[in-house]
């Protein structure tokens, strides 16, 4: 079956390789030829690339593709160069050379850029991110982040929504709950800008609710200072619920986090990643915090 | 004056001035048992009814507010002062008096009872009706509802603090009742707050789409601008290359003289067409061979009319 399906092609594959070494012939420098002739041989590079890629042999198409992209880019049009080094990225990644892939979504990008269409780039930037992240993450969790830079830099601050939650996700999944809860932040501020309140309170409970996943009641508990004094967080009902949160873990309860946590009415809206951690509150040991602001100070001998 | 003339009158003033003659009444009351006490208080009282009546009837009577104000109090005064005289009566009814049959014995307290009634029937410009006032148990109708009936010893009571089988089974059913409605409720709070959190997630989604969908809008009106002219001006070439009809038929014409003259030079040698009648002044100058090129011409073209 494959052999046939090898024969039955190989006249079209023939034909692309044809197509590739004349195209090569045409932009390679020599004695004779000064100037590569990029017009004429993108058109054929991008014939070879269609043939390889139905013809199943990613290796070829891939080149094809990049050699396409970058006459399209010498012809000064970036927006098709952008769009064959997205197939090509495409490619790449079914053949497993992750380090390309992210290279080529971030040339990919970049061309979009140029052409000044922001929302593209970005789209690249998550496309190629989703690609790796599984075997990079942390070169994931760089494009996405700077995704929701781009977008927020055009103003485009809704769009990021997508890109913040992927990448908190992956620093979930790789226990790095600082940078998830920062990244949260960060996504809580960017709705803030385009008044999506319910995007901004799910956000900023999501932070406290990693923060205490992590042990760390002091930055919840500082996070939370910050976010009440907006008046758009206040009023909702994850403040409630972080408020209740808070006032359980400040009086060393598991019980009683648990119960919060369990007949709460906003905790199930959240993100299923953040879901789970609320799920597994309280974590760690839970004492009492006692309140240690000078209490002390004041002794009934100090009156002689 | 004689003496009976003095007699008489002093019998006539003693009458008047009976009840002010206490040896009589003491007379009257050592001579008369503990029975007659009791029908001297109830006549006492019957008369002080009786006065009351008629002050009343002459308060109802009455234009002037203020006179009927004071008869009403003072009718009042006296309803209440006869009121307090009732207890004494049943305490005296209660004795037991020799000389009196049982029946009358029997009949006292249903005289105690109708006297309140009469007292109470006494109108003193109170409206508000006063039916069967709480003059103790003993005294009162079976059959007459009231209302705030308890004594107040009756709620000090223990017992009356007890439950019965039904007050139980009843309070459990409520208590059933009240728990499965709650659990609904729960229910649908729960489904209200999911509704919340999706519509909001709705409204943000649109708010999102908003700005990309006005962009797709300048877009297709640009575009569509852009076709309109190219429509227009297309339009324009068409018609001009259309009008120029004249154009047309002259093609049309040249080609057909040029098939024309080339079938008349092929048949030209041929004797037995049908062109060869139309062709026969071109054949005499062909004999002659002196013929010239617009002579020729001249001859094809009157062929073609004569055609």
């Amino acid at each position: 079956m494959a052999s046939d399906k090898a024969s039955n092609s190989n006249p079209k594959v023939a034909e692309a390789e044809k197509l590739v070494k004349k195209a090569d012939k045409l932009t390679k420098l020599s004695f004779t030829k000064w100037f590569p002739d990029w017009t004429a041989a993108t058109p054929l590079y991008e014939q070879a690339a269609n043939a390889f890629k139905l013809a199943k042999m990613p290796e070829a198409a891939k080149i094809a593709y990049e050699k396409a992209a970058t006459g399209q880019e010498r012809s000064s049009s970036p927006w098709s160069a952008g769009k064959h080094l997205e197939s090509a990225g495409g490619l790449a990644r079914e053949l497993g050379n992750f380090d390309e892939v992210i290279d080529l979504y971030k040339r990919a990008s970049e061309l979009y850029v140029q052409c000044g269409k922001v929302q593209p780039a970005a789209d690249a930037l998550d496309k190629g991110a989703r690609a790796v992240e599984d075997v990079k993450p942390d070169a994931a969790v760089r494009m996405y982040i700077d995704a929701c830079a781009l977008l927020e830099e055009d103003g485009r601050d809704q769009m990021a929504f997508d890109s913040y939650r992927s990448a908190a996700s992956i620093y979930i999944k790789l226990n790095r709950y600082e940078d998830a809860a920062t990244v949260f932040l960060r996504w809580g501020q960017a709705a803030d800008k385009c008044k999506a309140v319910q995007s901004q309170c799910k956000a900023y409970l999501s932070a406290i609710i990693v923060y205490l996943f992590a042990d760390n009641f002091n930055l919840a508990d500082a996070s939370y200072n910050d976010c009440s004094q907006m008046d758009s967080f206040f009023k909702s009902d994850q403040n409630h619920c972080a408020v209740q949160l808070l006032s359980a873990y400040r009086q060393g309860r598991p019980d009683e986090i648990k119960h919060v946590v369990s007949t709460s009415s906003v905790i199930p809206h959240l993100d299923h990643m953040v879901i789970r951690l609320a799920k597994q509150l309280p974590s760690g040991k839970v004492t009492a915090i006692v309140d240690e602001t000078g209490h002390n100070e004041l002794d009934e001998d100090d009156l002689r | 004056m004689s003496v009976i003339d003095i007699l008489t009158r002093v019998d006539v003033l003693c009458k008047k001035y009976e009840k002010y003659d206490l040896d009589k009444q003491w007379a009257g009351a050592d001579s008369m048992s503990g029975n007659d006490q009791f029908l001297r208080l109830y006549t006492v009282v019957e008369a002080d009814i009786e006065a009351a009546r008629e002050k009343s009837q002459d308060a109802q009577s009455e234009k002037n507010r203020a006179v009927v104000a004071t008869l009403n109090a003072e009718v009042r005064r006296s309803k209440a002062a006869l009121k307090a005289e009732i207890p004494k009566l049943e305490k005296l009814a209660a004795k037991k008096v020799k000389d009196l049959s049982k029946e009358e014995m029997a009949a006292r307290p249903d005289l105690i009872v109708a006297l309140a009634q009469k007292i109470e029937d006494i109108p003193d410009g109170v409206t508000v009706g006063r039916r069967g006032g709480t003059w103790g148990r003993k005294a009162s109708n079976p059959l007459e509802i009231k209302l705030d009936a308890m004594h107040p010893d009756d709620l000090m009571r223990p017992e009356h603090y007890e439950q019965t089988e039904e007050s139980l089974a009843l309070r459990q059913e409520y208590e059933m009742r009240r728990a499965k409605q709650d659990e609904g409720l729960d229910i649908i709070a729960a489904g209200l707050t999911t509704l919340k959190d999706m519509a909001g997630d709705i409204n943000e989604e649109l708010d999102k789409q908003m700005p990309l969908i006005d962009e797709v809008d300048t877009k297709v009106d640009r575009a569509a601008a852009d076709l309109k002219n190219t429509n227009i001006r297309l339009k324009e070439t068409l018609t001009k290359m259309r009008s120029n009809r004249n154009f047309c038929i002259d093609l049309i014409l040249i080609v057909l003289i040029l098939g024309i003259g080339g079938t008349l030079y092929t048949y030209s040698f041929s004797p037995f067409t049908p062109s060869y009648v139309c062709l026969q002044p071109l054949l005499m100058y062909q004999q002659s061979f002196a013929v010239t090129r617009e002579q020729l011409s001249v001859f094809i073209l009157n062929a073609i009319v004569s055609c």
